[in-house]
């Protein structure tokens, strides 16, 4: 891989974090055939919660952070918990400062202390073109399918190592025909609400790590964040397009493939592959965090609704102080608003042992990340069978 | 033996080699303090990574599964070195953290736990001076569609009783011609009308024998079967039940090998 006189200088004479980072993406770039480091936009890191960080992450990033400085504006995924509400929560003080020693040793690097899947919704939104070394599989397929930028799944190590450094390997999904389609869909049923979650596990357990092309439908961002989050946790699945509707749809160069036809009976089986029979004893919303405006639908729907059981609602502090009186009314039923974390990666397994969710991300990693039965429907049918 | 595969992390160890032909879990897959293999599906769970050269196909999982052998790296319980079939990100970056040898691109379901190996990984070569190369010929006989197989008798060296295509130790520089008198031998067939030839196909023994195979397949339209002593039953198949089969190791992509020459 060819490396300019900077990038020599740095893997030779950076900091011992910039060395290493170096390292890493050079290692990488060689591993994956890239020629080039490419200059990023911006990084988006994971590895954030306790929970999937774990002991030895915390004590890597805690020696990292000491000679470490992000070079370009770095968001962070969600930790473990609120932070300001971990006691009411029941979380052991042990597990709660453990959890602020991550979060600090990510402040410490100059990464903003977002803690949310959706960088993209609060302020961290690329433009199309531009490359960027992020992590969290649904704002990865988010910016690259929706906005246009470029970026590879990146694992939480290589995101860091690239914020460090300023740049990523050009290889994957930075390369033009990397992004083109390699399957295509003809959708034939209405969409709307859970259902784009379905039709991304469905498409996603199918592709796995390809390049979907749909025609016949079109969509909301909201729409497309569902989508995409579902899709990439079924899949290995980094990009999509949309004929007509996604910036990229005419260069997805999707005219000789065969569309499959996707069927009302796909979304029905799919939904049976995810969901149980199981009583849930929580309500969990957000994978990926709720947006202000999906807040103040909730509100609306809870007090329409009243569920018996308890609803933990996910979202970002920037949404929730956008959407603070939906907020409020939440919390006033009863209900949880909870900031800085996410469904998956609170503790949802200290709280309940089946979980209802409209979430497709959520279906997937329930079970594995939390040991919880999952119910998977549409959020208002939800509220009615269960209140 | 040795192989050539590529550097991932340079460095040189050796060691003995504990070995898995399924992708590992570091996240959850391996115990972050000890290194003990917790993995419940892996083939080594209860192994240690301490003080071995980790052979495995790739990992698999979460991303931050590199921090885990970093953390091994500091607590001293991280493998010697890591051969892998094909470098991801977690193994990649893992290793370059905990900055442990490693080579990529090695065939590592040749290798079995307790292997002696020693790594060149800046050189990208890989030694297990134990591993000795035996070159076989395998023929697929092909009449009217279907494939002649074979069963080994109770008397021959190895795989005794397992089904095989009409095989044997190479003797002499030309395999297709040595193939064609294995042929004539175990099953008195002569007229041989050549189809294709493979790649060769490696595959471990069940000691330190590597049986490098060349494949050929054969259209030999008459002539009944006569099997001589190292064979006790034949049959004629279609080729899609070969794979349900008790038979010698790598007969499906022996048989394979033929169809993309």
């Amino acid at each position: 891989m060819h490396l300019t006189a900077e990038e020599e200088k740095l893997l030779a004479s950076g900091t011992p974090a910039e060395q290493l980072s170096m390292r890493i993406l050079t290692t990488l770039g060689d591993v994956y055939g890239a020629d080039r480091l490419l200059p990023i936009a911006s990084a988006h890191v994971s590895g954030v919660s306790l929970k999937t960080l774990g002991q030895p992450g915390l004590e890597f990033l805690e020696g990292f952070a000491a000679t470490a400085k992000v070079r370009v504006r770095t968001t962070v995924n969600p930790m473990g918990m609120d932070p300001d509400r971990w006691r009411e929560l029941g979380i052991p003080p042990e597990v709660a400062a453990a959890q602020e020693r991550i979060a600090d040793a990510y402040r410490a690097m100059g990464c903003e202390p977002t803690f949310s899947c959706t960088p993209y919704l609060i302020g961290n939104r690329p433009n199309r073109g531009e490359h960027l070394a992020w992590a969290e599989s649904s704002a990865v397929v988010f910016a690259n399918a929706v906005i246009g930028a470029r970026t590879n799944r990146e694992g939480g190590p290589s995101a860091l190592a690239a914020a460090v450094a300023g740049r990523t390997p050009n290889y994957g999904l930075h390369v033009d025909e990397k992004r083109q389609a390699t399957h295509a869909f003809d959708v034939r049923v209405p969409m709307r609400g859970y259902r784009w979650s379905l039709l991304g596990l469905h498409i996603g357990g199918i592709v796995g790590d390809g390049v979907p092309y749909l025609r016949g439908i079109t969509a909301t961002e909201a729409d497309l964040k569902w989508f995409g989050a579902a899709l990439a946790s079924a899949g290995s699945v980094g990009m999509f397009h949309i004929e007509g509707l996604t910036p990229e749809w005419r260069d997805a160069n999707a005219d000789d493939l065969s569309a499959t036809r996707i069927s009302e009976n796909d979304l029905l089986e799919t939904r049976d592959r995810y969901t149980t029979d199981a009583e849930p004893d929580a309500i969990g919303l957000g994978s990926p965090q709720l947006s202000a405006d999906e807040l103040r639908q909730v509100a609306a729907l809870l007090e329409k609704h009243r569920p018996r059981p308890r609803v933990y609602v996910f979202t970002s502090r920037t949404a929730r102080a956008e959407a603070a009186d939906a907020a409020k009314r939440i919390e006033a039923l009863g209900h949880l608003v909870l900031v800085d974390t996410c469904l998956e990666v609170a503790p949802m397994e200290r709280w309940a042992t089946a979980t209802a969710t409209p979430s497709g991300k959520g279906a997937v990693y329930l079970p594995t990340l939390c040991g919880q039965k999952v119910v998977l429907d549409d959020l208002e049918e939800l509220l009615r069978r269960f209140g | 033996m040795r192989f050539l595969g590529r550097r991932i992390v340079g460095g040189t160890a050796e060691g003995s080699v504990l070995a898995a032909e399924t992708p590992l879990s570091l996240l959850g897959g391996v115990d972050a303090i000890t290194g003990t293999v917790q993995d419940p599906e892996s083939p080594i769970r209860g192994e240690r990574l301490a003080g071995r050269i980790l052979a495995v196909p790739h990992a698999k999982g979460s991303t931050v599964g590199s921090y885990v052998l970093y953390g091994l790296r500091t607590r001293g319980c991280a493998p010697r070195a890591i051969v892998a079939a094909s470098a991801d990100t977690i193994l990649a970056v893992g290793a370059v953290l905990a900055d442990v040898p490693m080579v990529d691109g090695i065939p590592v379901d040749l290798l079995r736990t307790g292997d002696r190996m020693a790594v060149d990984a800046g050189a990208g070569v890989v030694a297990a001076p134990d591993l000795v190369e035996r070159e076989v010929v395998a023929s697929f006989l092909e009449r009217e569609g279907r494939i002649l197989v074979v069963r080994r008798s109770e008397k021959v060296g190895s795989f005794r009783g397992k089904w095989s295509g009409i095989s044997g130790f190479l003797e002499g520089s030309d395999p297709e011609a040595h193939a064609r008198r294995e042929v004539e031998e175990e099953t008195g067939i002569t007229d041989l009308r050549p189809i294709a030839r493979g790649p060769v196909v490696r595959s471990r023994g069940t000691d330190t024998a590597v049986y490098a195979i060349h494949p050929f397949r054969f259209e030999a339209p008459r002539g009944d079967v006569r099997l001589d002593w190292e064979n006790v039953e034949y049959r004629w198949l279609p080729p899609h039940e070969l794979e349900s089969l008790d038979a010698v190791p790598k007969l499906v992509a022996a048989y394979r090998a033929t169809l993309t020459p």
